[in-house]
């Protein structure tokens, strides 16, 4: 494990209206690892991720990418929300959708050229969407759209992904396809911070892991510190998760 | 056709264009109603610009009510963002209280300005062409026409420039907010694009119709293609058609200009609401039709394909036994019969290779719901395009 920091949170708290969604939050995500972040709806996963991105302003607290603020460290991070927070009958098509990933590179005004079509469509590849291209993204299954997703934020070329539940919703086919990718890219030294809901997956997906609801639990190697007593502690009840140790 | 006539078709047809690029993103961005509200509360703006600049056309009369525009906006915004009451309901208690404002500063100073609530509402296009621009003498044509000129250009120019950023923030805010195009500055910008076309184009189409004219060529438009481009254009021609077009109208029915090019929006957009190749009415309910067809057709097919003894392939059987009625029953048989699925010797169903294979194709799609499987039958029937 290089002992380099990608992503560095401290005392992190966000509020909506008055009331707090995360308290307090340290985290230390190191280079090149595969994390999964859980806890129970309503414990500030996704405000989490949005925070660190700033798209939302937290009430107190600093966040660093790389010992740097997001605002200059844009370029080496890519981000897949929630596939539910767009509209899907958006006039435009699965090649389109997956173009916008270069438009952070591009910066204002300027247009996507040849060069950043290429990339689009080797994007697309890689998820097996190629023929799909010309679709209109309405026309795509739920799963086929996580994949568009996921290729836009291929084309980003970034070091560090951000995704917001991308196996919500798909088939196991594609769940079984996305995981292979970010397990390629973690491979190739990417660091993947994953909100995600399904704990049964988290050690057969994840090396990573970080529990929260509002607080953080606890964050660290899945194989330490993913148990039962973790488990209880985020989500309130007893938990019994099969944990190979 | 003379030249004051040639003047408002040219007029009308450039507020069309104006008021179709903002109204585009608005439709989009669901937003449509903001168009309403901005049309509305800019009232004091341009009532208070009158007084100072005493020019109904004046640059400085247009930036202090567009910013009357955005104000509203912001107005909105902060009403909904306390949680109290959602958006539908905070615009509804804006954009009145600001146009009376408006009625009552009018009211007050009637003998003073050339200004009544019948023009604020409809406006005129007829009388554009009278109040001309002159220049050191010399005239250069009406002066609406040069303004609404000059807001097109600065929306046109605005829309190359951030078309990608436009999209983006529209599709996908946070996307745009992670990439660093601020959707905040972006949703300002649109709106305060959309107060100046709606200042400019007031004077000549009014507060009420107005907003057709933003919302109505979008809408068409949607309706027929998938490329924001493409609706981009295409909101385009429905704005000017119909410009031109009630134009016409308004010349035939001696009418109001204004009014007569709503209208003709409005039978546009009925017509392709109706007729459009795959979003309009008719089609669905052609191609619902169809799949009602498809799956009894693959029903009977799935029958068939279970049984072999000869008894549950009679035909009278198969009426009775699926449970169809007798036209429902034939429409099927022959629609199998006519792609070679199955051959029917004396009244005893069979399927043929052909309706076999197909079966099985069919059986695969459905257990696995994999697209692959069927992309040879695809073009023939609706069903599986998805």
């Amino acid at each position: 494990m290089n002992e380099k920091l990608a992503i560095s949170v401290d005392d992190l708290t966000v509020a909506y209206n008055y009331k707090p969604v995360l308290w307090d939050i340290d985290l230390e995500v190191p280079e090149g690892v595969l994390m999964a972040i859980v806890g129970p709806n309503g414990a500030g996963k996704s405000t989490l991720i949005k925070s660190i991105l700033g798209i939302i302003k937290p009430i107190a607290g600093s966040i660093s990418i790389f010992g740097k603020p997001y605002d200059k460290q844009r370029k080496l991070v890519a981000y897949v929300p929630q596939k539910g927070s767009v509209d899907w009958d958006f006039p435009t098509t699965a090649l389109d959708v997956v173009l916008m990933g270069t438009y952070g590179s591009l910066g204002w005004i300027k247009r996507p050229g040849q060069k950043e079509k290429k990339a689009a469509l080797e994007a697309l590849e890689k998820v097996g969407m190629l023929s799909f291209k010309s679709r209109q993204i309405s026309q795509l299954s739920g799963g086929q759209q996580q994949r568009i997703f996921l290729a836009r934020a291929l084309v980003q070329n970034a070091s560090i992904y951000f995704m917001d539940e991308p196996f919500q919703g798909v088939d196991a086919t594609t769940e079984i396809a996305i995981i292979n990718i970010l397990k390629e890219l973690r491979k190739a030294g990417k660091t993947l911070v994953v909100v995600h809901h399904d704990l049964q997956t988290v050690p057969e997906y994840f090396d990573w892991v970080t529990f929260l609801n509002v607080k953080k639990i606890a964050t660290g190697p899945v194989k330490d510190i993913f148990n039962d007593d973790n488990l209880t502690k985020t989500y309130g009840i007893n938990y019994k998760v099969a944990v190979n140790k | 056709m003379s030249n004051p006539q040639l003047e408002i078709q040219l007029i009308a047809a450039i507020v069309a264009v104006a008021c179709a690029i903002p109204g585009v993103f608005l439709v989009l961005r669901k937003m449509a109603l903001i168009s309403d509200a901005i049309s509305h509360s800019i009232l004091p703006g341009i009532v208070i610009g009158f007084f100072i600049t005493q020019d109904l056309n004046s640059p400085l009369l247009i930036l202090f009510a567009a910013l009357t525009g955005v104000i509203t906006v912001i107005l909105v915004e902060v009403i909904q963002k306390t949680g109290l009451v959602k958006e539908d309901t905070a615009i509804g208690l804006v954009f009145p209280t600001m146009f009376s404002i408006g009625v009552i500063l009018i009211a007050k100073n009637a003998n003073d300005i050339h200004l009544d609530v019948d023009a604020v509402l409809l406006g005129e296009l007829a009388f554009a062409p009278f109040d001309r621009m002159l220049i050191s003498g010399m005239d250069m044509g009406p002066k609406s026409l040069w303004v609404m000129g000059g807001v097109l250009l600065v929306s046109i120019t605005l829309l190359i420039l951030f078309f990608k950023e436009l999209k983006v923030s529209t599709f996908d805010v946070g996307l745009s907010s992670a990439l660093g195009f601020s959707p905040v500055v972006l949703h300002y910008g649109l709106m305060s694009v959309s107060s100046i076309t709606i200042v400019g184009a007031f004077d000549a189409v009014g507060a009420i119709l107005v907003v057709a004219l933003m919302i109505a060529p979008a809408a068409t438009a949607y309706l027929l293609t998938n490329d924001l481009k493409r609706m981009l254009v295409l909101s385009v021609v429905f704005g000017v058609f119909s410009a031109i077009a009630g134009y016409w109208l308004a010349h035939l029915l001696d009418a109001s200009i204004s009014g007569s090019m709503t209208t003709v929006l409005g039978i546009v957009f009925l017509l392709v609401y109706l007729l459009a190749p795959k979003k309009g009415l008719i089609s669905v309910l052609y191609r619902q039709k169809q799949q009602r067809t498809e799956v009894s057709l693959i029903t009977f097919l799935l029958h068939l394909n279970n049984h072999s003894e000869k008894s549950e392939r009679h035909i009278n059987h198969l009426q009775e036994h699926i449970n169809w009625q007798k036209v429902r029953s034939k429409s099927v048989v022959d629609l199998a019969l006519k792609n070679n699925m199955i051959t029917i010797d004396n009244n005893i169903v069979s399927l043929t290779k052909k309706g076999k294979e197909f079966t099985g194709k069919a059986l695969d799609y459905i257990l696995t719901n994999r697209d692959d499987k069927i992309e040879n039958i695809k073009d023939d029937f609706f069903l599986f395009r998805g």
